[in-house]
């Protein structure tokens, strides 16, 4: 398709990489950078959401405010987007920047683009449409899609008994993100609900003694389901969880209504797969780097511990 | 999976559709998937004309994107939120049930779910199958718009139970159960946000682990826990000796806006004794509607 000048440039003219939007979460300087693909997952309750907007909020944020003043698209597949969660947390870290102005907040909501999709099929058309926005504006660098596996059980009761009919729709979808990914050097975060949960083998005694506190074991991981083209175009994957904190989390119920000060903690363990060149080949060749970091949730928003 | 038709867009006619199937594009994903170039000349259509097509299909088949900004505005002119009669369960709920969300209760029999949504339906339907909720849920936005020409706001939808519906579809054929649920959690999540409407659900409760011997939790599995937005877990209190309780506690199991796990308690008799007091406030929301 032919290209206008204009157009030509925007694609080139370099974007915004998000390589240190959470060095805490990545390996050693090893963040996302350009089209590359954060994939969040776990079950409910784990902190991939709270985590999602603590990366949307870094984007959108002012640089005063420690944020890099980029242009996000949100793809929203299950209505989830808590627009009032979003604002406490906007609002707490630009007061704690110093002045709070109806201003500053307006200013970083209109950073943010959403988009609603009921469908992967309608998710397909919704990425085609959105290549227009990303070739017209090249400070949109991140593409946020919640989540990923909204329409799995959808898509796999339609395509009946054959797994490659089920898995097409968002293979095409992956396809596609592949091509805007390259194309206009974008990156990609997306959360995915995890539907099994992993249960760790009672005789495993001290298997993972760092880990023997959170609640999934970091040796099995959680199965990928999703499509292989999915699992193809993932450069880091964050798995979430809940971090058993000394097993005492339920031991306050005779403790009446004092205010919880034992603060849940959350886990993400993240494995990094460095593309090499960019090849999609082997991926047997593809080194792997971890890093393993903790936090807990306040009205502000995601605190590393 | 949308078949193209004549007449679905200008500049679709009969004669473009049937090319086009002949190149083998039979739907708007093929279509908007396509090289336009390469399919214009196979098809010998003016390559512009294929690629205005294009355009305003796509336009006609996607959400148009909102800023943030704008969001917030009609969030902030357009959010409620419903008290549950309970001052207990409000202070739970972080004020009351919020318009635009899905809530769940879920309890075992006798927990106080049906009671607690204390709300006057003044609409009631019964859904004896998954599908015919479905339908019935795909039906009522014009509904919800009739009665708003009517002078009159629907604040709420309830399902109870979302689980009795549910639950017997599931496990056999694994893939059309689930993928029944998520329709049903699909329009109901699109019902509340697009009518600022607070969606209640209620649930029954499973134990936890194996043989039973777990922890109560709320039903539906994983799948589904991650469809309301804010849960609670009803359960009874073990009170010492007593034979009738009336006292039930409310776990905080998922929300958005407050820690959770935290707990209140509540006597169900709250409602009963308190009708005289808060029959104003009833008024108010009864004429309201549902």
């Amino acid at each position: 398709m032919a290209e206008s000048g204009a157009q030509l440039f925007a694609r080139l003219e370099p974007r915004r990489s998000l390589k240190h939007i959470e060095p805490r979460l990545f390996p050693d300087d090893g963040g996302p950078d350009h089209g590359e693909v954060v994939e969040l997952h776990g079950t409910e309750g784990t902190g991939k959401t709270e985590l999602l907007y603590h990366l949307l909020c870094r984007c959108v944020l002012p640089a005063a405010a420690g944020g890099l003043e980029t242009d996000v698209v949100f793809v929203d597949t299950d209505y989830s987007l808590d627009i009032l969660r979003l604002v406490s947390i906007l609002d707490s870290r630009l007061s704690a920047a110093g002045g709070l102005e109806e201003a500053e907040l307006r200013s970083c909501l209109s950073r943010l683009l959403v988009v609603h999709c009921s469908s992967s099929s309608q998710l397909l058309l919704t990425l085609h449409f959105l290549e227009t926005a990303f070739s017209s504006r090249p400070s949109l660098s991140l593409l946020l899609i919640d989540s990923i596996s909204a329409f799995y059980w959808l898509d796999r009761c339609e395509g009946g008994a054959s797994v490659s009919k089920q898995e097409e729709k968002l293979s095409k979808c992956s396809e596609l993100l592949g091509r805007l990914l390259r194309d206009y050097r974008i990156t990609v975060f997306a959360t995915s609900h995890a539907i099994r949960r992993s249960y760790r083998s009672p005789d495993a005694p001290g298997s993972s003694s760092s880990s023997s506190s959170s609640s999934c074991s970091s040796s099995e991981g959680e199965r990928p389901y999703l499509c292989r083209s999915w699992q193809r175009l993932v450069t880091h994957r964050l798995l979430c969880c809940r971090a058993e904190a000394g097993g005492n989390m339920a031991a306050a119920a005779g403790g009446g209504n004092k205010e919880q000060r034992r603060r849940q903690v959350f886990s993400v363990h993240c494995t990094s797969s460095s593309s090499s060149s960019s090849s999609s080949s082997s991926s047997s060749s593809r080194l792997k780097a971890y890093r393993s970091s903790s936090f807990y949730v306040t009205d502000g928003g995601v605190v590393f511990i | 999976t949308m078949i193209l038709r004549d007449g679905m867009c200008p500049g679709l006619d009969e004669e473009l559709v049937r090319e086009l199937r002949a190149a083998d594009i039979k739907t708007v994903e093929d279509l908007v998937s396509s090289d336009v170039e390469e399919v214009a000349q196979k098809c010998s259509v003016s390559y512009k004309a294929l690629l205005a097509v294009r355009r305003v299909l796509l336009a006609q088949h996607t959400a148009f994107p909102v800023s943030g900004a704008d969001l917030y505005e009609e969030l902030l002119s357009s959010t409620a939120i419903l008290s549950t009669g309970n001052p207990s369960l409000d202070k739970l709920l972080d004020s009351g049930v919020y318009t635009g969300e899905i809530t769940e209760l879920s309890g075992g029999p006798g927990s106080g779910k049906s009671q607690m949504e204390a709300l006057q339906r003044i609409h009631i339907f019964h859904a004896f199958d998954i599908f015919s909720l479905l339908s019935y849920l795909y039906s009522l936005p014009a509904t919800i718009q009739q009665v708003s020409v009517g002078g009159g706001s629907v604040k709420a939808v309830i399902v109870d139970s979302v689980s009795a519906i549910i639950s017997p579809i599931l496990g056999g054929k694994q893939n059309e159960g689930m993928s029944l649920m998520i329709q049903v959690a699909g329009v109901l999540r699109r019902i509340a946000k697009d009518f600022n409407v607070a969606a209640l659900v209620t649930n029954h409760v499973t134990r936890g682990g194996g043989g039973g011997g777990g922890e109560v939790q709320a039903g539906l599995g994983l799948s589904w826990s991650h469809v309301p937005r804010t849960r609670i877990l009803l359960e009874r209190t073990e009170s010492a000796g007593t034979g009738h309780c009336s006292v039930r506690s409310a776990t905080l199991i998922k929300s958005s806006r407050q820690p959770c796990h935290i707990k209140e308690q509540f006597d169900l008799q709250w409602w009963s004794t308190s009708k005289e007091g808060s029959a104003a406030k009833r008024k108010l929301d009864d004429s309201d509607s549902r």
